[in-house]
């Protein structure tokens, strides 16, 4: 079949990508476009659209301060987690890097075996640290610190603290993986010249580790303000980020043509970010840290 | 393995002939019984045995175990048609399912009345009954048929239970004097902020705030009043409730000592020995149930289980288990003490005491208070 | 560092590198303990203080139809996840790696994607599109949508193994007369048996994990195990969802420990021989 084609054939490339070119066409790109579509679709009444094509839905979106609250409040939400997670995350990355610590493979494995453990699961089980009848209530009565349970579960700080959980790791290892690829030897020769660790620290490690905070920070914004599930079990009503706004404008209200005008919105946001992102820094230290 | 997939391939071709299935299921269907010859997975299986089994999706809890042990089983040991259950919370999330399904996914659903078989006509979701194979339906209350009837002449749904929703309140704290008292005003009661419940329904939330308001539920003149006591509710509620169950729980956990809760839920409560009283207030919130069949569903079986369903003895049984009266005349029928016990029994059979949604009025104003709600519950 | 004669503020520094060190891990760790503890607790209701020490949700879960039904379900769908996506993946990072072509990078950047486009969005525009063309939602979908879902990662993780294989070995072989299909299977693939197992068991969990897009996606009836412990959780934090979830710990660290155990022992077999 391959023969009179050169060693390493376009033609060949082509035969080996297409199919996930295909795949990432029909499941990716063509619903990105469908969906575009549907937002100048007309919505009739509860689960029934026509295909009438009318501009109502993107001037609802523009119009109504509701939507532009909730964006507003996803971009918080997203941000403050984001950056929680690169001050938390950039010590025990520097921590397992820099340790002389003979089973540091230990703590690698221990920042990998979250991945492994459900991520529904995760997320509940802060409801045994928060709920009334969670730990910390259940001791501070106990001790006598306070009589009342505290109200820490169903508030936005409890979306935080499962999204900081869940988006750790992701910035630890990001961090770690660029702090790798940092030749000790500079280091060395910092202090050598004279340099406190503080100060090599801030004139070497620090910005040579700024690739790998940067995609750990863009990463963490866009699966926090991306994220469903931890607002709805973690959060009141009131705590919905964007994409519960999604979720229950399509499965509740049936409304599909304004969840569509909604998911663009969320869609072009996080592209934004990506892209403005990638512009400054190149996708290649994400791929490096999702491949981590 | 290669026989039973024949079978089933003749039994396929069979309904497609009927024009039971339409031709893309029918292709789908082959291709994935031709495909089950060498391999089978375990959802191919539901998908090909359909003929010998029916659907049925409902509230879920102790509602659906009474179903299930005093109907469902009961049929199945005769028919051996087995019945195959799923559950939901929220019937709008359903609706959501069954338009993104194919025909047939979805057979039974246990809707809650008029309001939503709007909903279901509207999608064209609906597959019309043949009254002639459900005789039963001859005991069933005329007052509970003629709303749906209004709605489409011939039927697709049967209703087959009634309930209310009314106030439920920790007798611990509330006295049944101050209930009374207070009625509907005791979801609006600052003294028992935070610990204040509500079903996460729109229906529900505008219903009580118009009688907080002194209004007709069925005729609201002044909406914005509503919206303000909707979000009076939301301020005080520790949690608005999405499931029987989870009603249940959060009263018998005393998370919340007042909440507005379906009556049959709060009869299985009180059967427990948990502290809790109830009253309908006036103007309470009052609904039925029906068995609604929807397209692509095998027409015989669903109206056979049907009809085995409003059998007296089993309807009865079913009603004492899941605690809500039966759409059964109590004219015709003699019906058991305890059912003339439960909370909402209308003996009369006239349905005048209760008061239903006007389902023409609501599903006018369904879409938008839908979204407003949406909004005033996310703190809007 | 810290061999580096270090100084006052640097070693104080590095005392307190540590303790937030053990803080983030401590914060990562004791939701999931407080799960599995209580999930022995004799209480009726999920929460603390204990109250004994039982087996019995795990013995409820074992009679659970619907819990076993999703947990079927989830493992049948993982299993025909991974085995796809790693076969596409490898295809697709062989060419990216070892080909020159046009729109490169532009493939490159597109198989990324599905990891930066929030789940809800997927889950979104695949209903829309299905819906346009009239199909209903079925287990192709869901499984279809899950290699989705998992191709960047079994791409990126096949990628970076394979740049680290010399061209040459492959070039040698192609050389010396040996088919292309043959070179792929004597030389390069076991070369990329690592990063195969690695991509199987990833791609494994993923699917198996997946909740959001699943939401979306599922068709009627249809509980995928993280969906099913969902709608459990909707209705109360019971002991029940404790033990289900203890199980699915040790299933799901269980299974990629053993696998990385049994691949640490093939690697160090291979060196002792």
């Amino acid at each position: 079949m391959t023969k009179g084609w050169k060693l390493y054939d376009q033609r060949l490339a082509w035969v080996l990508v297409a199919p996930v070119l295909l795949l990432l066409t029909l499941l990716l790109l063509l619903p990105i476009a469908m969906m575009t579509v549907y937002t100048f679709f007309t919505f009739v009444t509860a689960g029934v659209e026509s295909a009438v094509l009318t501009f109502d839905n993107w001037k609802e979106f523009l119009t109504d301060s509701y939507y532009h609250g909730f964006l507003w409040k996803t971009v918080r939400v997203g941000a403050i987690t984001a950056v929680i997670c690169a001050i938390l995350g950039y010590f025990p990355a520097y921590f397992i890097w820099a340790t002389t610590f003979k089973h540091k493979w230990l703590l690698l494995l221990l920042l990998i075996v979250p991945f492994w453990i459900s991520f529904t699961i995760r997320t509940f089980s802060w409801i045994h640290i928060l709920g009334e009848q969670g730990l910390i209530n259940v001791v501070l009565i106990r001790l006598g610190v306070i009589n009342e349970p505290l109200p820490m579960l169903y508030t936005e700080g409890a979306v935080i603290m499962g999204l900081l959980h869940f988006l750790l790791p992701y910035m630890i290892l990001n961090v770690y993986v660029s702090l790798e690829g940092i030749d000790r030897t500079l280091i060395a020769a910092a202090r050598s010249m004279g340099c406190t660790s503080a100060q090599a620290f801030r004139e070497v490690t620090l910005p040579l580790s700024i690739p790998g905070l940067g995609a750990g920070l863009l990463l963490c914004f866009v699966l926090a303000a991306g994220s469903y599930v931890t607002p709805q079990l973690l959060g009141g009503s009131r705590d919905a980020l964007f994409g519960n706004l999604i979720y229950d404008t399509i499965m509740g209200q049936l409304n599909w043509p304004m969840g569509a005008t909604l998911s663009i919105v969320l869609f072009v946001l996080l592209g934004a970010a990506a892209a403005a992102y990638s512009r400054y820094m190149g996708l290649s230290q994400i791929m490096k840290g999702l491949s981590a | 393995m290669k026989l039973t997939t024949t079978k089933r391939l003749e039994r396929l071709n069979e309904r497609y002939a009927n024009g039971d299935v339409s031709r893309r299921s029918f292709l789908t269907l082959t291709a994935a019984a031709a495909a089950a010859t060498g391999l089978s997975m375990p959802w191919m299986g539901r998908a090909l045995a359909a003929v010998s089994e029916v659907r049925f999706d409902g509230w879920g809890g102790v509602v659906q175990e009474a179903i299930d042990k005093y109907a469902f089983q009961p049929y199945t040991a005769k028919s051996k048609v087995k019945v195959v259950q799923g559950t939901f919370g929220d019937e709008n999330e359903t609706i959501t399912k069954i338009k993104t399904s194919k025909p047939g996914d979805f057979q039974i659903v246990h809707s809650s009345g008029v309001n939503y078989y709007i909903k279901y006509v509207n999608g064209g979701f609906n597959s019309e009954i043949n009254e002639g194979n459900i005789p039963n339906m001859a005991n069933v209350l005329t007052a509970m048929i003629e709303p749906f009837r209004k709605i489409t002449p011939k039927l697709s749904a049967v209703p087959y239970d009634y309930g209310t929703t009314g106030i439920a309140y920790n007798n611990k704290v509330i006295s049944p004097e101050e209930a009374k008292e207070k009625g509907a005003n005791l979801l609006t009661d600052k003294k028992y902020a935070g610990k204040v419940g509500g079903y996460a329904d729109m229906t529900t939330r505008v219903w009580y705030a118009a009688l907080q308001t002194k209004q007709d539920p069925n005729n609201i003149q002044d909406m914005d009043a509503v919206w303000a006591k909707v979000r009076e509710t939301r301020d005080l509620a520790k949690k608005f409730w999405s499931s029987g169950a989870e009603l249940m729980d959060l009263l018998s956990r005393n998370e919340i000592v007042v909440t507005d809760a379906w009556s049959g839920r709060v009869a299985a409560l009180q059967q427990q020995g948990q502290p809790i009283g109830y009253l309908d207030p006036a103007g309470s919130y009052a609904w039925m149930e029906d068995m609604l069949v929807l397209k692509g569903s095998p027409m015989a079986e669903c109206e056979e289980l049907i009809n085995f369903m409003l059998d007296p003895a089993t309807s009865i049984a079913v009603a004492e288990g899941q605690n809500y009266p039966p759409s059964l005349d109590p004219t015709k029928v003699k019906l058991t003490d305890k059912i003339a016990a439960l909370p909402a029994f209308d003996p009369t059979g006239s349905m005048k005491s209760l008061t239903f949604a006007d389902p023409l009025y609501w599903a006018k104003n369904e879409d938008a208070w839908t979204k407003q709600w949406d909004r005033v519950s996310k703190g809007a | 560092m810290r061999a580096e004669h270090p100084d006052r503020e640097g070693r104080w520094a590095w005392r307190l590198t540590g303790a937030i060190t053990v803080c983030v891990y401590v914060f990562m760790f004791a939701p999931i303990l407080a799960t599995v503890v209580l999930s022995f607790n004799a209480s009726m209701f999920g929460g603390f203080p204990l109250t004994g020490f039982s087996l019995r949700w795990y013995e409820k879960l074992l009679t659970n139809g619907p819990v076993l039904d999703a947990f079927r379900t989830s493992m049948w769908i993982a299993l025909v996840t991974a085995t796809v996506t790693t076969l596409l993946g490898i295809m697709a990072a062989l060419a990216l790696v070892r080909f020159e072509f046009r729109g490169k990078q532009a493939i490159n950047t597109l198989v990324i994607l599905p990891a930066l486009v929030p789940e809800t969005i997927l889950g979104v525009g695949l209903l829309v599109m299905i819906k346009a063309v009239d199909q209903p939602r079925s287990m192709t979908l869901l499984v279809l949508g899950h290699i989705l879902l998992t191709l960047p990662y079994v791409v990126l993780i096949v990628q970076a193994r394979m740049v680290g294989i010399k061209r040459s070995y492959e070039e040698a072989a192609l050389s010396l007369g040996a088919p292309r299909v043959s070179t792929f299977r004597e030389i390069t693939l076991p070369l990329l048996i690592p990063a195969v197992l690695a991509s199987v068991l990833l791609a494994f969990t993923i699917s198996f994990d997946n909740t959001s897009a699943s939401l979306f996606w599922r068709p009627a009836g249809v509980e995928t195990m993280p969906t099913q412990i969902l709608s459990m959780l909707k209705i109360s934090i019971s002991p029940e969802v404790n033990a289900l979830g203890t199980v699915m710990i040790l299933l799901t660290v269980g299974i990629p420990l053993a696998g990385g155990l049994i691949l640490q022992s093939l690697t160090w077999f291979k060196a002792g021989k």
